[in-house]
């Protein structure tokens, strides 16, 4: 039994030194909550980080299981991204978990992509439940407008800055890289797009409100009645019927929403279902933060064609 | 006397301000002046900074608020109208214009948009869960009050109606209350109020440690942690409720935590306690205190699934200075598929080995009424365990909340002689995260009648109840653990 023991206990400890062998390398260690960060993050840090991300570009991250090997993530962790406005909550659960004081709440290490951004749909009435599952902070989803990045990347300099403060030039010099190479990208997608500004579409899940409003376009209902509640047949019917009123052509489905339901909807109201990407790695040919907007102003493009 | 005088000349010497004394004095002059002028820089540079930042305030704020692109597709009468418009989100960060960070996009931590925070910024998370039970049973086994809720047989009852306070204390701890109130197993209905838990958390440890003292829910197996409305069965599994009770191992003391530095999760528990347990300990000091331990490990089977496993030991005191060790052994498996919110399929199972001493008074064998047996101490090794799960087979729409369970208890007694065993199939409903109904029927067969399962002569060896439980949160929650 001893024995044993003492083979466990030198095992464990020859894991433990690798593991730390592995923690000395130089590069920062940041875990992003979601995919979109990561990518930010890759693009400000570049060589100089090792991003990883909690949730996977097709799960849901409003609702993310506080798994433990997520905490094995957040514990080696030198810079948390979250990002914020609620969205990703499950993530203090996980901090929680970790015993990692660079990430806890106020520390250097924690950054929220969300400071600064002028943020969509904050209540200014009372908010409850019947409401479905609100956000009482505003709309937690703009990694998907790209004109959002300039900020969002901001806040990840400023976090790795104060981690890293000696790669701060290297940190801006990427930043102002992606930024220019994302102003490009911008022209085309503005130029993809532009034909059809005002017009309509239907998403499943209300989460591409900073996209749309970006390129000019108008998101005229919701599959979802209310956030997070399945929607009743009454509420379907009535959104069917609108759509014909209006002609509208195209509903916005992400890869873990009820997909069958986006087409059928889509069908009855003789319109098109169209996945597109919910975060990056969400759908194929989505691996980069570019690629991703890529992939859905085509796909809004060749749908309302 | 010539050494006195010798002394007092050496500390006039070094008192009398020489030479290199006032250059000190000068360079020290300097210094303060550098200071100052440095000081001086600083003040004009964060004045510079403020003037930039009420300007651009100014003319946010003088920016006509022109209508808000929200989706037309808003609930009637739950519109929630946006602060921002278009025009205002595209002037904020066009990355076809040139920008320069220092006055468009630098974070203003702690500092944001004004519109973006509310009245409760320094306030803390606020929860309410209430959890409701009924319980249909034979009238045997309600006049015996052996049924799953003592004492509660055929009634509908709060079971737990938690107010849950939690948030950070400062950047280093962070706090819990609750306060709960349920109904006693009297049958009168009466509602007791009481400390369910308090505790801090002291986050920032060296060598990635925690340390969590006050009043707790011990962190021993799977369940006990969990309060009713959190856990995955309507009733307590029979090995908990016969080892610890039927409220479980609550204690006052304190429990570090420690993640070990692998590439997988490894997690260490110690905890000292008074051993208030009364079920299980009893000592209630913590001259003789209560210790636990708990070591965790978690693996990642492939890309959807995934287990969960943990040892835990409990060693106290009983209030006759007797000692007992409890030993836990648990697994919890979950399997996810793609594209899937909620697992379809859970499966759990605990196992509890006791290793306790109990006196045993001496027995006057032939009625002489003397005592003939000697006062003694015995050992009672016991085992319990029980295993089940649960399947959500939609993935979408209203049905996504339906699901089905199943559970099997195997237990012996803690000191008694005899075992029972009970097995229940249940069904729950969860019309979304914050409200849940589940509706269970449960068989309970006991080898033999006990002194307090047969509480007014009735016999309760073969049980029979149809359970049924009702949840609700209202607030905070947090995100629930794997």
């Amino acid at each position: 039994m001893r024995t044993l023991l003492r083979a466990l206990g030198t095992g464990l400890l020859a894991l433990g030194l690798s593991a730390g062998g592995a923690e000395a390398a130089d590069r920062i260690r940041v875990v992003a909550t979601t995919t979109d960060l990561k990518a930010l993050t890759e693009a400000v840090g570049g060589s100089l980080v090792e991003a990883d991300a909690l949730a996977r570009g097709n799960q849901n991250a409003h609702d993310l299981e506080v798994r433990p090997s997520l905490m094995v993530k957040v514990r080696r962790a030198d810079v948390l991204v979250i990002n914020g406005l609620e969205l990703d909550q499950w993530a203090e659960v996980v901090v929680r978990g970790a015993n990692n004081p660079n990430v806890m709440p106020g520390a250097p290490g924690r950054v929220d992509a969300s400071s600064g951004i002028l943020v969509l749909e904050v209540p200014r009435a009372r908010v409850d439940r019947s409401m479905g599952d609100v956000h009482p902070l505003g709309n937690p989803h703009y990694t998907g407008d790209p004109g959002m990045a300039p900020v969002i990347t901001t806040n990840i300099l400023e976090g790795l800055a104060r981690v890293a403060p000696q790669h701060r030039a290297t940190f801006e010099r990427n930043r102002q890289e992606f930024l220019t190479r994302l102003a490009q990208a911008m022209t085309r997608w503005s130029a993809d797009l532009a034909p059809f500004k005002g017009a309509k579409v239907i998403v499943d899940h209300n989460m591409w409100l900073y996209f749309l409003t970006r390129f000019g376009l108008v998101q005229a209902g919701s599959i979802e009645e209310r956030p997070g509640i399945p929607p009743t047949p009454g509420h379907l019917t009535r959104l069917i019927a609108s759509m014909k009123e209006e002609k509208i052509r195209v509903v916005l489905t992400v890869p873990w929403g009820d997909q069958k339901l986006a087409e059928r909807v889509a069908q009855e109201a003789g319109a098109k279902a169209v996945v597109v990407a919910s975060a990056v790695g969400a759908v194929k040919g989505a691996d980069t933060y570019l690629d991703t907007i890529d992939y859905n102003v085509k796909a809004v493009a060749q749908a309302l064609k | 006397m010539r050494a006195l005088v010798g002394i007092c000349l050496l500390a006039a010497g070094a008192l009398v301000p020489g030479p290199a004394a006032a250059q000190e004095t000068e360079a020290l002059r300097k210094e303060l002046e550098q200071m100052r002028r440095q000081f001086e820089t600083m003040k004009e540079g964060y004045e510079k900074a403020i003037n930039q930042l009420s300007d651009r305030l100014k003319t946010i704020e003088s920016r006509p608020a022109a209508p808000a692109a929200v989706p037309a597709a808003a609930a009637p009468g739950t519109a929630v109208p946006a602060v921002a418009s278009r025009e205002q989100m595209l002037s904020q960060a066009q990355p076809g214009i040139p920008i320069s960070p220092t006055e468009l996009a630098r974070p203003r931590e702690p500092f944001s948009l004004y519109e973006r925070r509310g009245t409760g910024q320094l306030l803390f998370d606020m929860g309410i869960a209430g959890d409701f039970v009924a319980n249909f049973t034979q009238r045997n086994v309600d006049k015996a009050n052996a049924g799953t809720f003592s004492g509660r047989e055929n009634r509908f009852f709060p079971r737990e109606v938690e107010l849950s306070l939690f948030g950070q204390i400062d950047p280093f701890a962070r706090g819990e209350v609750i306060i709960e109130t349920g109904e006693e197993p009297n049958e009168t209905g009466e509602l007791t109020l009481r400390l369910a838990e308090a505790h801090l958390t002291l986050l920032t440890l060296p060598f990635n440690t925690q340390l969590k003292m006050g009043q707790m829910r011990n962190r021993f197996g799977l369940l006990n942690q969990l309060h009713a409305h959190d856990r995955p069965f309507i009733d307590s599994p029979n090995v908990l409720t016969r080892f610890v009770g039927e409220e479980g191992l609550v204690e006052r003391g304190a429990e570090l935590t420690w993640v070990a530095p692998l590439p997988f999760f490894l997690e260490g528990l110690v905890g000292v306690f008074n051993g208030d347990n009364e079920d299980a300990f009893g000592r209630g000091k913590l001259s003789e205190p209560l210790v636990t331990g708990r070591l965790r490990t978690f693996f990642e089977l492939g890309d959807f699934g995934a287990i969960q496993l943990g040892v835990s030991v409990a060693n106290g005191e009983t209030p006759e200075r007797r000692r007992n060790t409890l030993f836990g052994f648990d697994a919890k498996y979950k399997w996810a598929p793609s594209g899937w919110q909620q697992p379809l399929l859970t499966v759990l199972g605990e196992l509890i080995y006791q290793e306790r001493r109990i006196n045993v008074l001496g027995e006057d064998t032939d009625g002489d009424g003397v005592q003939d047996t000697p006062d003694e101490t015995r050992r009672r090794n016991r085992l319990g365990w029980y295993v089940g799960g649960e399947v959500r087979p939609f993935r979408t729409g209203w049905q996504k909340g339906l699901g089905a369970g199943f559970r099997y208890d195997w237990t012996q007694y803690p000191v008694m002689r005899g075992r029972e065993w009970a097995a229940g199939p249940f069904i729950s409903y969860q019309p979304s995260e914050f409200l849940r109904f589940r509706l269970g029927y449960k068989h309970t067969q006991r080898t033999a009648d006990r002194a307090d399962f047969s509480e007014n002569e009735s016999s309760a060896r073969k049980v029979d109840e149809i359970l049924f439980q009702a949840t609700f949160i209202l607030g905070a929650h947090p995100a629930h653990p794997f």
